[in-house]
């Protein structure tokens, strides 16, 4: 399943809405790696809200969608993950050390924009 | 035993929760070696027992009321004749036949009803012993003359005895494991508030001993909470846990990489000096964690983060002074 990707002003926001295969997730980091420099934005906000499950390629992608951006000149923040995955992430490991977080997309915008 | 004062004797998943079903019924006897000729064996003692019943139940009793840790169970007449009476059918019972399920069932109900008034196994199994020793008497006089079949009669009656015992013992058991665990799901919900302090801050007092099973459930909830209540800032004092080994520290880390994750800060309050030597001596990597000294200064650090500032109210400490 496609990932919407939205602009609201210099921001991006990638709201993923359903469980993604490994092909959708490479696609959103394509796509993430070219908007961003289209739009000239200086932050990105991936929702996960509804992700109930994230695996270690999962967890990879996000790193490496994080660290494309930065070098891109944008700053990733990633919201909304969901007390299970947050647990199950740092069982396994993946602590996501250099990576911004928030509880929600409305913190998320106010982190990137301060 | 149970709240509302009354046995669990109505209970009839006490037998599927103890795991005996028929399976288990027939394991029980194999291991007994309880076989056909068994029954039979014992269903021809049927009416000698009945010759002998009465007699040997009020020996048991004369005997039960000459202790006084056993006296203390029958101290009314009406209660002595009623129990008399339940003895007498159970005592016959051993020899009617139909070892089965409801025979197990019924056996599973005295355990209970002894568990419950708080008959002691010791008093129980003495009981047993002295049937044994009554009922085995009676046998080999009645078998004067063919001692090898009173013996076998005697090794039946003594078969389906253990397997009695063996359920009476295992329903004490199971009683006393269900309290337990019922006290331990108490303990392990009493100690475990999540409390709110204000608008986005939670604060989580740990009291007591944390091991594995206490630390992930208090991780699960605490993660639940800051959804649940949108907490941005979580206070954990550890001021009443007395010890902290790596286990322990290393599952603080993963609490507090899971609390970042979700988008919240977690700040440990209430190390004391041993435990802060023992975490150094030990060398677990705590430089990830926000630490603060005490509870008040965790929540002083978490009002900074809130861009919360308290301020007293002068007139009202001026008046109240």
């Amino acid at each position: 399943m496609k990932v919407p990707i939205l602009k609201q002003g210099n921001i991006l926001i990638a709201t993923i809405q359903s469980a993604l295969t490994d092909q959708d997730l490479n696609n959103l980091q394509n796509e993430l790696s070219h908007q961003v420099s289209h739009y000239r934005s200086q932050g990105v906000v991936i929702d996960i809200t509804e992700l109930d499950v994230m695996d270690s390629f999962s967890t990879r992608t996000l790193r490496n969608i994080a660290n494309i951006l930065k070098l891109r000149g944008a700053n990733t923040v990633i919201v909304g993950m969901q007390p299970d995955v947050a647990y199950a992430m740092v069982e396994l490991g993946l602590t996501l050390p250099d990576i911004k977080t928030a509880r929600d997309l409305e913190e998320g915008l106010i982190l990137l924009q301060s | 035993m149970e709240e509302n004062g009354k046995p669990t004797t109505t209970d009839p998943s006490l037998m599927n929760r103890m795991g005996l079903d028929q399976d288990e019924i027939a394991r029980r006897k194999a291991w007994l070696e309880f076989t056909l000729e068994d029954e039979t064996r014992l269903l021809s003692l049927n009416e000698m027992a009945q010759g002998y019943a009465t007699e040997v139940i009020e020996a048991l009793y004369d005997h039960f009321l000459a202790f006084d840790d056993t006296k203390k169970f029958f101290e009314n007449a009406s209660v002595l004749n009623r129990v008399k009476n339940l003895q007498k059918e159970y005592f016959l019972r051993l020899t009617k036949g139909n070892y089965d399920n409801k025979y197990v069932e019924e056996r599973i109900k005295i355990g209970v009803v002894h568990a419950s008034i708080g008959l002691d196994v010791k008093w129980y199994l003495g009981a047993y012993n002295f049937y044994l020793r009554a009922v085995g008497e009676r046998i080999f006089k009645a078998f004067k003359n063919h001692p090898e079949q009173a013996l076998e009669a005697y090794f039946s009656l003594t078969k389906l005895v253990y397997l009695d015992i063996g359920l009476a013992i295992d329903t004490y058991i199971f009683q006393r494991e269900v309290t337990i665990s019922k006290q331990q799901e108490a303990i392990r919900e009493l100690s475990t508030p999540v409390l709110q302090l204000r608008e986005e801050l939670l604060i989580l007092p740990i009291i007591g001993a944390i091991d594995s099973q206490r630390a992930r459930q208090l991780t699960e909830q605490l993660l639940h909470a800051i959804r649940d209540k949108r907490a941005k800032v979580v206070v954990v004092d550890i001021t009443g846990v007395p010890t902290v080994d790596s286990r322990v520290a290393n599952h603080l880390v993963q609490t507090v990489d899971a609390t970042r994750l979700m988008g919240a800060v977690l700040i440990i309050t209430g190390l004391s000096a041993e435990v802060a030597q023992t975490l150094v001596t030990i060398g677990v990597d705590l430089s990830k964690i926000m630490t603060v000294g005490d509870l008040q200064g965790g929540i002083e650090a978490a009002d900074k983060i809130l861009g919360i500032h308290l301020e007293k109210n002068s007139d009202q400490a001026t008046s109240s002074n």
